[in-house]
């Protein structure tokens, strides 16, 4: 599903999920980590609906976190809250605990993100950000992108011509079936190299090699990508601000020690900017969402009112 | 003015004896629109490849072109990229990326042009040629015709003076084909475009031309404008005649004072001229030189085949079922079919309709997952594949280069015998010698000068014919065939049809899917039209064809007012003669 917040500029995107797993992954704070995992899970029910969202996570990411969250106090036992003991002897501390559900949580909202990451920033982008800086890497990895498909389609096809002629490779002797695999490489490989001649005359043809090449993309930088851009980054400082005066601190060794809570104006503020931060995309397709009803609702009263009197 | 001019050119590749291209004198004239024709390997794709300079080929060269005035060799690299636009004959070769925005953009990338100048002349292109719907797209989820648009768009874009085009079309289905002629024909006329193109499928493109260029044998053989060459084919009893639209044809066999026609417009008002007039004479002697072709040798390796019985029907299809997934519609729908031993029967249709999955059933690579397929009366589940593979069914594949493994076309036919060393094996029972069949087929296939060349050297029609060659060296008795005549220019097509006739004698069954209706109305025993995942009609050629208004032949659109039954040109001619 698109969503609004994919449609704006690449680096927008790309700054986006920079900051926010780099942070997701070295910050501790509960508070941040509910933020993130939050955010994160929403942004996954608007790219890809109730229903995935759900599948996925409950399928790989439930069992992950609960296979970490009880890992942790059963090799780590530091702390000095004891609960109980382990038949070896160890003790079990709520420090540990706590500092394993932490550490789960942080682990999912990562690959949250990452999925989201996945969805947004596709091949195009990726290529359009290092073309950049590396234009024969992108066109590299774009024909790159547009051979393997071609290849494995080629090789559907030998694979289906050679099995008319009675070689396949799924059934017979070991032996047989070794021989006709690696007929259908051989064939393959002359193929690739044979077109490969096809393809270097068309780029020459089309002037390819000459001095001064240029990397065109279909993306511009538009009016709201610098709006928002500002955006992120005036979040970012305040975060860095807030976060650098140390009241978002958390220690969880040997005794659990959080700062900010409850509340006070700094770290009020520096969550209030993560948190911001984090669903700047979720906000910005609400909010596209809701003009979309808003200017529909217009029309549909405008119409009542005008001329459509009959209905 | 001339945009290009050959003046007293000659090539030859190196350590090759004879020269490739002989003293050749073209002018092409600024927005004209040229079309060179030949057989495959008489020298026009050299010819063409000469017009580009990093396009040349190796060799020795004679002889000056010049490009706007000045010797092509002293235009520089940037400006021969986007003033001389080439088109070539794969489709997929020539794409290099993923995208079909990038694709577009690729020359004016390498020309160094800013983002908002090409982002402007990509835009023009892709709404010039219609491509807005699927700009974002993969290239890999592109049709055939579709990747060639783009091929031609992306060399558009660069805004080039001269369009050179080789054999464009000779990998595209007939309709996308013509869509894509009828696009180049848009370029010449909106654009002023000059058009320098190679084309076997000369029906729809040979009117439009300005000038008609035939090669032979490295040689300019003939150069003027349509009417002049078709007169001057005729003239010479050239092959190439028969790749002449059928008006062309017809009115070449006909003595009389009307002018000859061009398209099936002409054509129709040619003949109800001729008819109600009636003054006119039939040569008999141009009917006997091109359409009574037979099959002459015999295929020594399908003498020891055993007989089977004729009554039953060799291939049959009941209630057959398929999809390709659960989730995924019907392609074929309740398909019920059974072909005779020993005939030619071709099944025509549009895109999509299920023809190739029909035939993939039929070799068994998908599996239907209800109703049944008789091979001689067994089932074919029943069958080992060995068995399936190497006695019943050949199945040539639509791109013959899926089947070559070695180093020359000899090695390539010994290899389908388990080697070349002469002794018995299980790829190999006969009495023959191993050696002496190799001969015999490949000169029944015609490709027995080519022995020693490298399979990738040949070109397309003899790759075909070598694939064909390799399959018939299993001995099948049927013979599944996918588009046979894709890329075969009209007298290859005359030849393999001599081939197929060969082959029937033999006993063998065949069962082809074609667009090419020509093709099938002249040689074909039944046509079945297919919709729909499944069969509407079949018939022989002349009352299926006869019966159908649109999908027909050229000849039968032309003549059907006076004569319903004529399929062929040669069906018309006769009647022509009846009438007289």
């Amino acid at each position: 599903m698109e969503d609004n917040f994919s449609s704006y500029h690449p680096v927008i995107s790309f700054f986006f999920f920079l900051f926010v797993i780099c942070v997701s992954m070295f910050l501790m704070h509960p508070v941040f980590l509910a933020i993130s995992f939050f955010s994160a899970f929403s942004y996954n029910l608007i790219l890809y609906g109730i229903k995935k969202t759900l599948k996925n996570n409950l399928l790989f990411i439930l069992p992950m976190m609960i296979i970490i969250a009880l890992a942790n106090p059963m090799f780590n036992h530091y702390g000095v809250t004891v609960i109980t003991y382990l038949p070896t002897g160890n003790p079990v501390t709520l420090e540990t605990i706590i500092y394993g559900i932490a550490m789960a949580t942080m682990f999912c909202e990562v690959l949250l993100w990452f999925a989201c990451y996945n969805e947004v920033m596709t091949s195009d982008k990726f290529i359009y950000l290092f073309g950049k800086i590396m234009p024969s890497i992108s066109l590299m990895i774009s024909m790159t992108l547009r051979f393997v498909p071609m290849l494995r389609n080629h090789m559907r096809v030998i694979a289906n011509g050679q099995k008319c002629i009675g070689r396949d490779t799924s059934n017979g002797k070991t032996t047989d079936k070794i021989k006709n695999g690696v007929k259908k490489v051989s064939i393959l490989t002359t193929w690739a190299l044979e077109n490969a001649i096809d393809r270097a005359d068309s780029m020459r043809s089309r002037g390819y090699g000459l001095k001064g090449r240029t990397a065109f993309s279909i993306y511009r930088f538009d009016k709201r990508d610098r709006a928002i851009l500002i955006v992120m980054i005036l979040l970012a400082i305040t975060f860095f601000v807030g976060n650098s005066t140390g009241n978002c601190y958390v220690s969880y060794d040997p005794i659990v020690k959080v700062k900010g809570i409850p509340l006070d104006l700094y770290s009020c503020i520096t969550f209030l900017s993560y948190l911001t931060f984090c669903m700047l995309p979720v906000i910005v397709d609400l909010y596209d969402k809701y003009k979309w009803k808003a200017l529909r609702n217009n029309i549909n009263k405008k119409e009542n009112r005008g001329y459509r009197l009959w209905t | 003015m001339d945009l290009i001019k050959i003046e007293n050119f000659s090539f030859s590749y190196p350590e090759a004896k004879k020269s490739a291209l002989s003293d050749i004198n073209i002018n092409f004239e600024e927005g004209s629109f040229n079309i060179i024709c030949g057989t495959s390997g008489c020298g026009k794709s050299t010819l063409l490849r000469q017009l580009k300079t990093v396009l040349t080929p190796n060799g020795n060269k004679k002889g000056e072109i010049y490009f706007k005035g000045k010797p092509l060799s002293q235009i520089d690299e940037r400006n021969q990229s986007s003033k001389i636009g080439y088109v070539m004959q794969n489709p997929d070769n020539q794409i290099v990326t993923d995208k079909v925005w990038h694709e577009l953009a690729f020359g004016l990338e390498s020309l160094g042009f800013s983002t908002s100048s090409i982002r402007l002349r990509v835009a023009e292109m892709a709404s010039y040629f219609g491509i807005q719907q699927w700009f974002y797209r993969n290239v890999t989820e592109l049709s055939g015709g579709q990747k060639q648009l783009l091929n031609l768009a992306s060399i558009m874009a660069m805004h080039p003076d001269v369009l050179i085009l080789d054999e464009p079309t000779s990998q595209l289905d007939p309709i996308a084909a013509s869509d894509f002629l009828e696009t180049i024909k848009k370029i010449n006329r909106d654009l002023g475009t000059t058009v320098i193109m190679t084309e076997h499928r000369l029906e729809d493109i040979f009117p439009y031309a300005t000038k008609i260029i035939v090669i032979d044998n490295g040689k300019k053989l003939i150069e003027g404008n349509p009417r002049e060459a078709g007169e001057e084919l005729r003239r010479l009893k050239h092959k190439m005649f028969l790749a002449l639209p059928a008006p062309m044809q017809i009115a070449s066999y006909v003595e009389s004072d009307e002018k000859s026609p061009l398209t099936v417009r002409d054509g129709r008002n040619y003949i109800s001229d001729i008819v109600t007039r009636k003054n006119y004479s039939v040569k008999e002697d141009m009917i006997r030189e091109y359409l009574d072709k037979k099959g002459d040798s015999g295929l020594k390796i399908f003498d020891e085949n055993s007989e089977t019985s004729k009554e039953k029907p060799v291939l049959e299809m009941k209630e057959v079922w398929f999809r390709y997934g659960r989730e995924y519609p019907d392609v074929v729908k309740g398909l019920n079919l059974s072909i005779n031993r020993g005939e030619i029967y071709c099944l025509l249709g549009g895109n999509g309709t299920g023809k190739s999955t029909t035939l993939s059933l039929l070799s068994r690579i998908n599996v239907p997952y209800r109703g049944k397929i008789f091979i001689n009366g067994k089932d074919i589940r029943k069958y080992r594949d060995k068995e399936l593979f190497t006695s019943f069914l050949g199945v040539v594949p639509q791109n013959p280069q899926s089947l070559f493994v070695k180093k020359t076309v000899e090695l390539e036919l010994f290899e389908m015998l388990g080697g070349p060393k002469e002794r018995l094996n299980d790829d190999y029972n006969l009495s023959l010698d191993k050696k002496e069949i190799i001969e015999n087929i490949a000169k029944v296939t015609r490709i027995e000068g080519l022995l020693s060349q490298h399979p990738y050297d040949l070109s397309g029609g003899e790759q075909q014919r070598l694939a064909l060659a390799k399959i018939l060296l299993l001995r099948p008795k049927i013979l599944l065939m996918d588009e046979p005549t894709k890329g075969l220019d009209s007298f290859f097509k005359d030849e393999f049809a001599g081939i197929l006739q060969t082959l029937k004698k033999h006993g063998v069954t065949i069962f082809m899917i074609s667009h090419d209706i020509e093709f099938c109305a002249r040689y074909a025993d039944r046509c079945g039209m297919f919709f729909d995942g499944n069969l509407v009609t079949q018939n022989n050629p002349t009352d299926f064809f006869s019966g159908n208004s649109f999908y027909t032949t050229t000849a039968n659109r032309m003549a059907r007012s006076f004569f319903p039954k004529a399929v062929t040109v040669k069906d018309v001619i006769k009647c022509l003669k009846k009438e007289m």
